[in-house]
């Protein structure tokens, strides 16, 4: 596989490459995707012609409002949905030509989820929950679990049911769900959407310190720019297309936004 | 996949009180269909040991096409060729102390040796001594009887006890084991046509056959011979109709228990909706989840199961002797013995209740495998789709129900394709109550607002918008409602027409011996006809075969009932008894549907001379017998069969005779001492009643434990909404309704669907009526039940729905009452 310059993908023709650094077949690539809901002429289009890359290791912050397609791009890449047009390309793999087996076997082994309610198992405890990731992936070992449950802090809560751990605790045991198989990518839907400021804060930094640690690569779709400061590139969803943060384009935006009464968010943070 | 399976099934423990109901819920269909079975399978287990027993080594017997034998026959026996061994045998019944009618066999002790030498030999003691000395009192005494054991026990006799008996004080000598179980006297057969006044008579002759054909041809002239599978099949025809009905109403005990599984099963998957879409994210197939979620719905269809065969055994315990009451009452004696507990028994009711299991939840199952993860895990609201599935479900419902009704109206007999008609209108219209709940909502709206206020409102709310769990509940609870309407109307219109019949047919101001095993001595009868203003009708009823199938042929007084009945005809008047009296016969309509034969056509009957051949001059409606009646004049059947025995003798007088209370005080004192039971019109016909009554209590238990399951149906659709909306119910006290209010709203969900499910019922109850009535009953027993609706059934049924309804609500509201007040807004 031949190096290739890692690029920001955007609509225009022009590319801007930030620096110049040898890099290996992105983890995700989305070539023109659209989602339209109903019939094409007159239903809602959720993604219109969407296109990015994901490179491994990378964290990277998806900002939109609600409604933006944000959500809707997170099903796409993790093959619970099927796109209207377009496609994605998983570690090199057409996503559609995987089939439902295919991609079910994706979501086991390359994927993990994080979820903005968490989405834990009533039923099972902690270390079920988390297990239960490494049983599906055909790795099953116990000690992974509990490894994986003591990294996110957890030590000592292995027993205990998600209606016993607090809203942090209970997305902390999310990532460790999401981290255990040593996936390729984490898709993580508004890990932060639930918590207070100050918990969320905390949840950012283990998600994104435990992804670099582990070189997965993490997709934080959310509505906040207090992600912003723990991503590598930050990317915008406007009206279902994606926008690198620094775009014109959304740049314009976000001053009419200002301009109309909008609050403004704070500057992004490079790396 | 254990984690996933661990998962799911860990809601069984923590929805206790809704898995409880599931699990009642199935055991009581489970038991239903069991406790008919077992009943069913102990009267033909008991009937089938009873002729086994009875016929010991015989191969055949031979008897009169009518009435009992000279025993004159037997010398011809000794001498033909093609006969082995053989005992004469009286087989008569009596009724004992307890009011119980029990078998009597009058035997010779030492012809009999060679046909059932187990009972010779189990007759007596083993002490040789003693075993003499019974054996010569056996012969000697004339009231002396050899008991079963058994039922000694039950009477605590021991040798040496007297027995009372409606022919007189018996002496029990000893006792012999039954294995068959049925209660039993024997007696020497000469003591025995002096107890029933036969001298010189028996009933039949067992016989060991070397060889049949021949011997059928030198007997076939005035004489029945069968052999021991001819018998048994003659009884098992008999009660082919009753059979079915029974099977047929456990069936539908057990459909109710499907809805209601189905109810609970759909439930299950809404409930795991969202599990299922975190299960799909994290990567577990769709197989992964439905084998999870099949684990959790068999382990129901097994605990279910086994509980229902325990619940089925003991229900059965009680309908043994109710169904062989029945059959005692319509069809011949049987005294059945309920079955042994076996272990085949709960390994029947885990294969039903996981059968019912699975049935119930195969459109849940396939709603679990279509199951969209992303829908799933964000919630989306699923309400219009709702509209369009309850709309598509009700199109398919009506399909179904056009089909049925094309089943109905093909020229067919068969009861098989009835039944399955019927299924099919029943399930097809369940499939509408979704749709109707739609369109009903409106008014249920108003009608819950009215009741309730605010709650009232929201009440009706929650039942349109919740249609996957409310309409299955209300859909299980109408078809249970529907049965309790049904049944009530079909056997009110069959007591209307009975008693309209009854009125029109027995007219008489006096029976005597009617419904009795006692008959009537022909001397009494000429003693009661040689009085003065008084005319008397004897009447002999006795079962033959026509065509190799069962049916009656009775005899009567024509003259006597063509001035004093009025009888039921199908068409014409009573001109038709000049016929009769002439020697034409008249048939019950349950004969001419049977054997396809009509007025004007011609019969064959096998008389004492032969084949005699008989003109139907009329057709009459008749209920005394599904299989058939051939009526003729007393003269026609003395010339026929010989047969001078007399069953039941009424007795009728002018209404204007002013010695009218004497003449019948007299006739009274005389029967009674000759210890025939009287009865008058009014107890002759509440006899006639009380069996009617006894045969339909097999219905009525039916009908209620379909209610009861039915109950467990809303009580679990109302649990089930509770839970489900236990995060609502945060907002709800957010929002500032007091906890008396929301239990309000919970009562008014279970009556709002009490109400459309006894709305529904009414309607569709009254065609399951109709259908009951001019299909099932008529192919099933080929008499006309003429319909008349009556106020009653729908007011019962009404009430059942309102404290069924209640009742089910008393729990969902007892957990609010505890719960509601500290309930926050927060995410399950």
């Amino acid at each position: 596989m031949l190096p290739v310059l890692e690029k920001h993908a955007t609509r225009d023709a022009g590319q801007t490459v930030t620096k110049e650094e040898p890099v290996t077949t992105p983890v995700i690539r989305v070539v023109d995707l659209w989602k339209i809901y109903g019939e094409e002429t007159d239903g809602s289009m959720a993604l219109r012609g969407a296109n990015m890359e994901i490179a491994r290791g990378k964290v990277l912050a998806l900002l939109g409002r609600s409604g933006s397609g944000k959500t809707t791009l997170l099903n796409l890449l993790a093959g619970l949905d099927r796109p209207s047009r377009g496609y994605i390309e998983v570690e090199g793999r057409n996503l559609q030509s995987l089939g439902e087996k295919g991609r079910t076997l994706l979501r086991r082994t390359r994927i993990g989820f994080i979820f903005q309610f968490f989405n834990l198992i009533p039923t099972l405890s902690a270390f079920e929950n988390v297990n239960l990731a490494l049983e599906l992936a055909g790795k099953s070992t116990p000690a992974q679990a509990f490894e994986a449950l003591e990294s996110v802090g957890l030590k000592g809560k292995e027993k205990r049911y998600p209606h016993e751990l607090s809203g942090g605790e209970q997305q902390r045991v999310a990532i460790a769900r999401a981290i255990v198989k040593a996936p390729a990518l984490i898709l993580a839907d508004e890990p932060t959407g639930n918590l207070d400021t100050a918990t969320g804060l905390q949840i950012l930094e283990l998600l994104s310190s435990r992804c670099r640690d582990l070189e997965t690569s993490l997709l934080m779709v959310t509505h906040t720019s207090m992600a912003c400061r723990f991503a590598d590139r930050v990317l915008r969803m406007v009206d279902g297309v994606v926008i690198p943060e620094d775009d014109g384009e959304a740049r314009e935006i976000r001053n009419e936004k200002i301009e109309s009464g909008f609050p403004a968010e704070k500057p992004r943070h490079h790396r | 996949m254990r984690t996933v399976t661990r998962s799911f099934l860990r809601y069984l423990v923590r929805r206790r009180s809704l898995s409880l109901l599931q699990l009642m819920g199935i055991a009581f269909g489970v038991a239903a269909s069991l406790g008919m079975a077992f009943s069913a399978m102990s009267a033909l287990a008991s009937f089938t040991h009873a002729i086994e027993y009875l016929q010991g080594k015989s191969t055949h017997s031979l008897e009169r096409n009518a009435g009992p034998m000279d025993e004159a026959i037997l010398q011809g026996l000794i001498s033909d060729p093609s006969v082995e061994s053989f005992s004469p045998v009286i087989d008569r019944r009596l009724r004992v102390a307890d009011g119980s009618q029990i078998r009597i066999l009058g035997i010779d002790p030492f012809l009999d040796t060679a046909i059932r030498p187990e009972l010779a030999r189990t007759s007596f003691s083993d002490d040789r001594r003693k075993g003499s000395e019974e054996s010569l009192s056996f012969v000697l005494e004339e009231k002396a009887v050899l008991m079963e054991a058994g039922m000694a026990q039950h009477l605590n006799l021991a040798a040496g006890s007297k027995i009372w008996s409606s022919h007189g004080e018996l002496e029990v000598i000893g006792t012999f084991p039954n294995p068959s179980g049925e209660p039993l006297l024997l007696m020497d057969i000469a003591h025995a046509q002096k107890l029933f006044n036969m001298p010189g008579l028996i009933d039949r002759v067992d016989l060991v056959l070397a060889e049949e054909q021949e011997f059928r041809n030198r007997w076939k002239t005035g004489f029945q011979i069968k052999s021991n599978r001819q018998r048994q099949e003659t009884f098992t025809a008999m009660l082919g109709a009753f059979r079915l009905n029974l099977e047929a109403l456990s069936l539908m005990a057990l459909f109710v228990a499907v809805f209601l599984i189905y109810n609970t099963t759909m439930f299950a998957v809404v409930s795991r909706r969202r599990d299922a879409g975190i299960l799909r994210s994290l990567g577990a197939s769709r197989g992964e989840i439905i084998l999870a979620f099949m684990t959790e719905i068999l382990i129901f269809g097994v605990i279910g199961g086994a509980v229902g065969s325990v619940m089925g055994y003991i229900l059965s315990r009680l309908l043994t002797e109710v169904i062989g009451g029945t059959i005692s009452n319509l069809y011949f004696f049987l005294r059945p013995v309920p079955l042994a507990w076996s272990f085949w028994m709960p390994a029947a009711g885990v294969l039903i209740g996981c059968g019912a299991s699975v049935l119930g939840s195969i459109f849940p199952l396939i709603e679990l495998a279509r199951l969209d993860p992303v829908k799933a895990l964000y919630g989306r609201s699923v309400s219009r789709r709702g509209d369009l599935a309850a709309k598509k479900v009700a199109a398919s419902g009506m399909l179904i129900l056009l089909l049925s009704a094309a089943v109905f109206l093909l020229p067919s007999n068969s009861i098989y394709t009835a039944y399955g008609a019927l299924f099919g209108v029943l399930f097809g219209l369940s499939l509408l109550t979704g749709y109707i709940v739609i369109v009903c909502s409106p008014f249920l709206t108003g009608f819950l607002t009215g009741l309730g206020g605010i709650p009232g409102k929201i009440a009706a709310g929650n039942i349109r918008r919740n249609l996957g769990r409310t309409a299955v509940a209300v859909a299980a609870f109408m078809v249970a409602l529907s049965m309790s309407v049904g049944l009530s109307l079909m056997i009110g219109s069959f007591r209307e027409s009975l008693l309209w019949w009854m009125d029109r047919q027995f007219q008489g101001d006096l029976y005597i011996s009617n419904a009795s095993e006692k008959e009537v001595p022909e001397s009494f009868y000429l003693e009661l006809k040689s009085m003065p203003g008084i005319a008397v009708d004897a009447y002999r009823k006795t079962q033959m075969t026509y065509r190799n199938r069962p049916m009656f042929v009775s005899s009567v007084n024509a003259p006597v009932l063509q001035r004093y009945a009025s009888f039921a005809w199908l068409s014409g008047g009573d001109e038709h008894w000049e016929a009769v009296k002439k020697g034409d016969v008249i048939i019950s309509e349950s004969f001419a549907r049977n054997f396809g034969v009509g007025a004007g056509d011609i019969i064959t009957l096998e008389g004492m001379q032969g084949p005699a051949r008989l003109r139907v001059e009329a057709v009459f409606y008749d209920y005394s017998t599904e299989h058939g009646l051939v009526m003729m004049d007393r003269g026609t059947y003395l010339r026929l069969f010989a047969d001078r025995t007399i069953n039941s003798v009424a007795v009728f007088l002018d209404p204007g005779n002013p010695r009218r209370p004497h003449i019948l005080d007299q006739i009274r004192q005389k029967a009674r001492q000759h210890g025939l039971p009287v009865s008058n019109r009014e107890q002759f016909y509440g006899n006639i009643l009380a069996i009617f009554d006894s045969t339909f209590a097999i219905t009525r238990s039916m009908r209620f434990l379909a209610i009861i399951i039915a109950f467990f149906g809303i009580a679990g659709a109302l649990m089930t909404l509770f839970l489900e909306r236990k995060s609502e119910y945060g907002i709800l006290r957010a929002l500032g309704l007091s906890t008396g209010q929301v239990a309000l709203m919970t009562l008014l969900e279970a009556i709002g669907m009490g109400i459309m499910s006894f709305l529904l019922s009414a309607g569709s109850g009254t065609l399951f009526a109709f259908i009951l009535i001019r299909v099932i009953n008529l192919r099933s027993f080929n008499w006309t039940i003429f319909f008349h609706p009556h106020l009653s059934p729908y007011l019962l049924t009404a009430l059942t729905a309102l404290l069924a309804s209640f009742g089910a609500a008393l729990y969902p509201i007892w957990m609010v009452l505890r719960t509601y007040p500290q309930m926050q807004i927060r995410d399950d």
